[in-house]
């Protein structure tokens, strides 16, 4: 088992680096320069010689001149070269990664100035693991008795409902639930103003004592929340019915309800029981899903989350914020499906792995 | 005729032979939310593509000095033919498997892959000859004014200008008329032509992204299963690769590195997805023939001298397609959500469902925009999720007893 862990973590190497070559290759050798993309953004057609000034002043200052992986490709690069380039700014990436340098972000700055993308995600994780945790625990806690109950009740009304229902929860986007949530419970106006439109603290919130600005972050995260459960939820409590409709076929329930054991225990201790762990291997491999997920809920909500900058950075071309989500993102999925493997082999003595 | 023959082919003389596909359909057929689902789907396509039929300025026929012209046939590009016939095509398929089964059958061929091969043939034939033959009418923006100088005119059931700036402003963000039966949007358009477009683009988007993903996922995934060894381990790293990849993110990325005008960002879309989509598939039809890689009828069909390809298309895939079914119906649905969420970032400009809703969203008191566009998309991926989820239970041979 020990060997199998330590397999699997060594072979996360290999797939690691191949993300992040993919993702530095395409950002790197795609046409235009993310420098003249942000002058152009910013003052729009210039004359090329204040232009190129402007461009050197914000290379310099961005310390992009030798650094930050960009380089400086000249203008009339073939591409042979540009590739040759490309690799050499990889391996300078994973060079200087490898000692703890993560390069600087064009644009983002934390709190107190670091353009250091670890620090910037750091200032942000928080948030976004916030929203997540309880998002993932309220599923868990009402996909269970839906799948359940529409296991136990399989075919009559509930079930069919049920069913229904979550299929309905499903196909609805993010974008379309949260707006409507946003506008008609938050914004006031046309609908109601019950809860906070936008972030995750009030403004006071540094004022408060523990309880309360546990309380106000509960607040504020309920739309956010809703809009990331609804979804998830309908996908657990189908995994939830299918596999307690499995166990409740199985032989030793069938043992269990010859031997006269009252029904309740039957379902809540011996078929409930098996079906549990794959439903917690499903959340574990759900998680990098719902972090997707969350970059629409952030960005309708106004909350700063890791989200909201990965996508930002995506936009602007943000080379060494871009890499390290990469990074960050691409090791949470390998470490969850990894996880759920091992919950597998742990909930089911039939699966080894050596 | 020997005795022991008589007695050998007795069995498989009492009733047609049952594949596992006609199994399926069998019970497919017997799930009405599933039917439905199927009916909505083909009924959208069908919308889809008869739009500029229901909406429009090209009026279908026109009598003007006694002379009767039917403008809109030349107005329709080579892409809507080709889709018409498509369509008409998938529809009449039962007809050629029916056509085709007797001699099939003589053979020992499958009567759906012939079929299947025989319409595509003449799809491919047609678009062909269309495409380097035909150039479509393209001037817009007279017959509307002219309607008064013809005899006699049928026009499209919503006859209005497709050029914005060809009718007054005067008629934009109109609530639901019997003029324009869902109102009209932001510039004047008619909302529900523009649902019959963007339906277009979601079902190009479903359909060719996970059309691509299932040819990568099927062949890579026959291939790392039965070739087994360092093939497989080099093919699921790189499967990995592409399962661990934040797929927005890429997606992001690819949309604003790439120009428009060497590829629409929509079709950057598609090829992200289709190219980054095919793991699931992969990773199901490795584990397909990693169990019948050993089974009794493939060591018997390759001791008879079967070349692995045709192991492979004729005995192992159709085993694997069933479950590869469901996940394609769901990466539909998962695709098109996808483009909803990248419009929402103001990534896409092709006119689109994700497109309307997020115009709609932030002007949600002209509520039937986003009231038609949001519906457009909850009932089409509604109506993929219950498709598939009915192709789930009626492979599960549990629930078949």
């Amino acid at each position: 088992m020990r060997t199998y862990i330590l397999k699997r973590l060594l072979l996360m190497v290999p797939t690691l680096l191949g993300i992040t070559l993919l993702t530095y290759a395409i950002v790197r050798l795609a046409p235009g320069d993310p420098v003249e993309a942000l002058i152009r953004s910013q003052a729009g057609d210039i004359n090329p010689q204040v232009f190129a000034r402007e461009a050197d002043r914000i290379r310099e200052r961005l310390g992009l001149k030798d650094y930050n992986f960009w380089g400086q490709d000249p203008d009339h690069i073939d591409l042979p070269e540009k590739v040759l380039n490309a690799f050499y700014g990889y391996g300078r990436w994973v060079w200087h990664m490898a000692h703890g340098d993560f390069g600087e972000s064009m644009q983002y700055r934390t709190t107190d100035g670091s353009k250091d993308p670890a620090r910037l995600y750091l200032e942000r994780a928080h948030v976004t693991i916030t929203l997540n945790a309880i998002a993932e625990v309220l599923i868990f806690l009402i996909a269970i008795p839906v799948g359940l109950a529409a296991a136990r009740y399989r075919g009559r009304l509930f079930d069919r409902f049920s069913t229904i229902m979550l299929l309905g929860f499903w196909s609805v986007p993010h974008v379309l639930a949260g707006t409507l949530l946003l506008n008609y419970l938050a914004r006031g106006g046309i609908g109601l103003e019950w809860f906070p439109y936008a972030g995750l603290h009030s403004l006071e919130a540094q004022d408060l004592t523990w309880l309360k600005s546990f309380g106000d972050v509960f607040w504020h995260a309920t739309l956010p929340v809703m809009c990331l459960v609804y979804g998830g939820l309908a996908y657990l409590a189908k995994l939830g019915r299918a596999s307690l409709l499995e166990s409740i076929r199985a032989d030793y329930v069938r043992t269990a309800r010859a031997k006269g054991l009252p029904e309740s225990r039957v379902v809540y201790h011996h078929a409930l029981r098996n079906s549990l762990l794959p439903m917690i291997t499903t959340m574990v491999m759900m998680l990098p899903a719902l972090l997707g997920g969350s970059v629409v809920v952030e960005r309708i909500f106004s909350i700063p989350g890791m989200g909201q900058l990965v996508v930002g950075a995506a936009m602007q071309r943000d080379l060494a914020v871009i890499m390290f989500g990469t990074l960050v993102f691409g090791t949470l999925t390998l470490v969850s499906l990894l996880v759920g493997d091992l919950l597998y082999a742990w909930a089911d003595p039939r699966i080894r792995y050596d | 005729m020997t005795e022991a023959e008589a007695t050998i082919q007795a069995p498989a003389a009492a009733g047609p032979p049952r594949t596992y596909g006609s199994i399926v359909w069998g019970q497919l057929r017997k799930r009405p939310s599933a039917m439905g689902s199927l009916g909505f789907i083909i009924l959208l396509a069908l919308g889809a593509i008869l739009a500029p039929f229901i909406g429009g300025e090209v009026p279908i026929r026109w009598v003007e000095d006694g002379q009767v012209s039917w403008p809109i046939f030349q107005y329709l590009s080579n892409a809507e033919y080709v889709a018409m016939l498509a369509f008409a095509l998938g529809l009449a398929l039962p007809i050629t498997i029916r056509l085709v089964r007797p001699r099939a059958e003589q053979v020992g061929a499958s009567p759906v892959l012939q079929a299947l091969a025989i319409h595509a043939g003449i799809l491919a034939a047609a678009a062909v000859i269309l495409f380097a033959v035909r150039q479509p009418e393209r001037r817009y923006g007279f017959y509307l004014e002219r309607a008064e100088k013809a005899e006699s005119t049928w026009f499209p059931l919503i006859a209005y200008a497709r050029n914005p700036g060809y009718k007054e402003l005067a008629d934009k963000e109109q609530p639901p008329s019997w003029e324009h039966p869902l109102g009209t949007g932001r510039l004047g358009d008619d909302v529900l032509i523009r649902i019959l477009y963007g339906a277009r683009t979601a079902l190009t988007i479903g359909f060719v992204a996970v059309g691509i993903s299932l040819a990568i996922g099927v062949v890579l995934g026959a291939v790392s299963g039965n070739f087994g060894g360092w093939v497989d381990l080099a093919l699921m790293r790189v499967a990995e690769v592409f399962m661990s990849i934040p797929r927005l993110i890429l997606i992001i990325i690819m949309v604003t590195v790439i120009p428009p005008q060497w590829l629409s960002p929509i079709w950057t879309v598609v090829l992200v997805l289709g190219l980054t989509g095919w793991t699931g598939t992969y990773r199901l039809m490795r584990a397909e023939l990693l169990r019948i890689r050993d089974e009794d009828y493939m060591t018997a069909a390759r001791a008879l001298g079967v070349r692995t390809g045709r192991l492979l298309v004729r005995h192992a895939i159709p085993n694997g397609l069933a479950p590869i079914l469901v996940g394609a119906t769901f990466g539909i649905a998962g695709a098109i959500f996808l483009e909803v969420t990248l419009a929402f970032l103001g990534l896409v400009q092709t006119p689109s469902w994700g497109t309307m809703l997020n115009d709609g969203r932030q002007h949600l008191a002209y509520w039937w925009i986003w009231v038609t566009s949001g519906s457009a998309i909850f009932l089409t991926v509604f109506a993929y999720n219950l498709l598939g989820e009915g192709i789930r239970d009626a492979v599960d041979p549990k629930l078949r007893i």
